[in-house]
């Protein structure tokens, strides 16, 4: 994937970059507004990463909105020190697609980006999904492996379907909490673990292929194949 | 008030001295609100007298004007009659006869020819300044050797004669002069009442103003202890005064608050960074083989973590004791918010055997912030699953109490909390005793207890017997500090089950 990163503070951009690099990515970086709407408006990037406060009291918002209202729509990950919910909020309005509070664990952000990126490749209208034997039956809301139906309860099912959407992909706890249960704070207690071991007991335990990991430091996936 | 931009000490000089009064200071006085307030009505009550009294005026001289007229229209027919029976001759007697019985000239009468000579009647001569047509007019004539102002009826008789008929109103005048008299005395009066009225006004009103600068000037200095003085009268000033009072109590508080939190970072924040510190230092000194010290970064960078989250918790209740996040209320349903928590912690109560339940009673609406109620509702059962024992209870309920308010409660029958411990419990950093060896920082109540007071309402912990009920009592009426004793945050616990609005959840 071809990454943009524009942010200021050197260490942070110098550790995003080298890990994104690792990670298997190209990454361009701008240290400074100008360059980084440059950059964005004229190259093709499949996410680029914006921190808020850039050199010269440059918003980086209103460069978001600058790239939005040319036309662009690379999906854009927002880094932002103000963690407040109507930041975030903010952020979302001036057509940022994701944010993400400084400071942060690097597989949180690289979990994201995959996720912004695979969405940026539409999913559309789908009636169902499927990860190796799993079936889930999005429009009769029922979920079977092989060739037997799993009974699960609603919450249940809208987590193993955020997961099977990002099969493939590290799902974080805080993207979880975020998208399942519409929390946007840490509970700081390891509940989302509690509702992963359940619902892996109900989907991989009487079957041979395991397929909810767990990524160490990161968080979950499912994935058909062997880690 | 212009008045108040001028130094203290000029303007106890200016409510004393009225000596040296320039234009300056005259002005200064007009533009004060009370005077141009008392000037305002000084001129309205002129202007009503005046519009009272010349219509008043008007009528009177029309109606009296009129019937005096009348009068002597009646008076030059009758003569009329005399003559058309008796001729000039007869009239001429008749009219000496009359002025004869007459004791002061009420009656001017006047028989003139066809030339204006007089004939008879008590005017020396036909009055100049009488026009030529029949008809009324006012003209002075002499009489009695005096010039008076007198109405006449005047009429033209057959073969030429010409009729006077009038009256002296030279009597009148003088009434008319009283009343003009009157009326500017009137106003004069209302004028000079106003003003002494509105200089005394400004007087009592600078004197209570000063006191408030005083006061005010004191409090800047930096002694937030002052209050303003209230007398109890009840006007606009003492509420006034009273709404400032109240909000330096609050100004105290919050700065006491401050003051707390500053010291409770300072020293609860310490001891994690000191750790940290400690660790890295010792892996920078024993350098022990990799495996080992990837594992101690790893244990560094959770380290770090915590007190990230520790910040993160502190800068919230920070957002919220200082009100910040009040405009972004919207409509919530707090039943909704109990539901999802409770299925959100059934699997981890499940992992303990805990029983954990919601009683659905239908939709609980208030305005409130959704994210902060979620997470004050999450941190009340978090509490609950930390401390209740494997096999335990522990039930979320959602009632409505009186007025607009509502109470969320999560009780449980655990080990609860000390009676001497409950109004601690929601201070910032508190771990109770039994609380030693389990995951947290301590600043979980003493948010729950920030989120209520933000809705206008309290935490209020009781004995469930046995356990804990752990009671958030919301929007039960304006979000108003009350004036309290600044002893620290945990004013609103109760260490015993308090008669509030709501019945005791139990059952």
């Amino acid at each position: 994937m071809k990454i943009l990163l524009v942010e200021d503070n050197e260490r942070v951009r110098k550790f995003v970059s080298k890990g994104l690099e690792e990670a298997g990515h190209t990454v361009d970086v701008a240290d400074n507004g100008r360059d980084g709407l440059f950059l964005a408006a004229s190259e093709r990037y499949e996410v680029i990463v914006m921190d808020r406060m850039l050199p010269g009291d440059i918003d980086g918002l209103a460069i978001i909105e600058a790239l939005r209202k040319a036309g662009h729509r690379t999906p854009i990950l927002i880094l932002s020190a103000l963690s407040d919910v109507d930041e975030r909020i903010k952020g979302l309005r001036s057509g940022g697609d994701d944010y993400l509070t400084k400071p942060f664990a690097f597989g949180e952000l690289l979990a994201r980006l995959d996720a912004l990126t695979r969405r940026a490749q539409g999913d559309g209208a789908q009636t169902a999904l499927q990860v190796d034997d799993l079936r889930m039956d999005l429009l009769g809301r029922k979920v079977v492996r092989g060739d037997r139906t799993i009974a699960l309860q609603p919450r249940e099912f809208k987590l193993l379907e955020y997961l099977m959407r990002h099969a493939g992909q590290v799902v974080t706890r805080t993207m979880l909490l975020e998208n399942v249960w519409d929390y946007h704070f840490d509970p700081q207690t390891n509940v989302v673990d509690v509702h992963i071991s359940k619902l892996r007991q109900k989907i991989d335990a009487e079957f041979e292929r395991p397929l909810l990991k767990t990524v160490r430091n990161a968080g979950y996936m499912i994935s058909a194949e062997p880690r | 008030m212009s008045g108040l931009s001028t130094p203290l000490p000029e303007l106890a000089g200016g409510a004393h001295a009225r000596s040296g009064l320039g234009w300056p200071h005259v002005a200064r006085v007009i533009r004060s609100s009370a005077v141009a307030l008392a000037l305002g009505y000084v001129l309205f009550g002129c202007a009503a007298l005046v519009l009272f009294a010349a219509p008043l005026r008007y009528a009177w001289q029309a109606s009296v004007e009129d019937f005096r007229i009348q009068v002597l229209r009646e008076d030059s027919q009758r003569f009329e009659e005399v003559f058309r029976l008796r001729g000039a001759d007869g009239l001429a007697a008749f009219i000496g006869e009359r002025v004869g019985m007459q004791i002061a000239g009420e009656r001017i009468l006047l028989l003139a020819d066809a030339h204006l000579k007089r004939l008879a009647g008590n005017l020396p001569a036909w009055p100049a300044g009488v026009p030529a047509q029949p008809g009324t007019y006012t003209v002075p004539v002499m009489l009695g050797g005096q010039r008076a102002m007198s109405t006449l009826v005047r009429t033209t008789l057959p073969g030429g004669y010409n009729l006077l008929v009038g009256r002296n109103v030279e009597r009148f005048a003088p009434i008319e002069h009283w009343f003009w008299v009157g009326l500017a005395g009137a106003l004069a009066v209302l004028s000079v009442a106003g003003v002494l009225g509105a200089l005394l006004i400004r007087r009592a009103l600078l004197t209570r103003i000063h006191s408030i600068q005083q006061t005010a000037a004191a409090i800047m200095q930096g002694d937030l202890s002052h209050r303003l003085p209230a007398r109890r009268r009840g006007d606009e000033l003492d509420t006034l005064a009273q709404t400032i009072n109240r909000m330096l109590e609050q100004i105290e508080q919050l700065v006491h608050g401050i003051a707390n939190v500053s010291n409770s970072i300072a020293h609860d924040l310490r001891t994690p960074l000191a750790e940290l510190r400690s660790r890295l230092e010792e892996l920078s000194l024993t350098r022990p083989a990799p495996p080992e010290t990837f594992a101690e970064i790893d244990a560094a960078v959770s380290d770090v973590d915590s007190v990230i989250r520790m910040f993160n918790a502190l800068l919230r209740l920070a957002e919220i004791d200082a009100g910040m996040r009040r405009s972004e209320f919207v409509e919530v349903d707090a039943a909704d918010l109990a539901a999802k928590a409770v299925e959100f912690y059934l699997p981890a109560a499940e992992l303990k055997n805990l029983s954990l339940s919601f009683r659905e009673r239908g939709a609980m609406l208030l305005r409130g912030d959704r994210l902060l109620l979620a997470q004050a509702i999450n941190n009340l059962i978090d509490n609950a699953l930390k401390y209740v024992p494997e096999g335990g209870t522990i039930r979320v309920e959602v009632q409505r109490g009186s007025g607009d308010a509502i109470a969320i409660a999560v009780l449980d029958n655990g080990p609860g909390i000390p009676d001497a411990e409950k109004p601690k419990a929601a201070q910032r950093f508190y771990r109770g005793d039994s609380s030693r060896g389990t995951p947290g920082v301590g600043l979980g109540l003493s948010l729950v207890e920030a989120i209520a007071k933000l809705h206008g309402g309290a935490l209020a912990l009781a004995d469930n017997h046995p356990g804990l009920s752990a009671q958030m009592t919301l929007g039960g009426g304006t979000p108003e500090a009350e004036p309290r004793v600044a002893s620290g945050r945990a004013v609103a616990v109760s260490a015993t089950p308090t008669a509030t609005a709501f019945d005791r959840v139990t059952s």
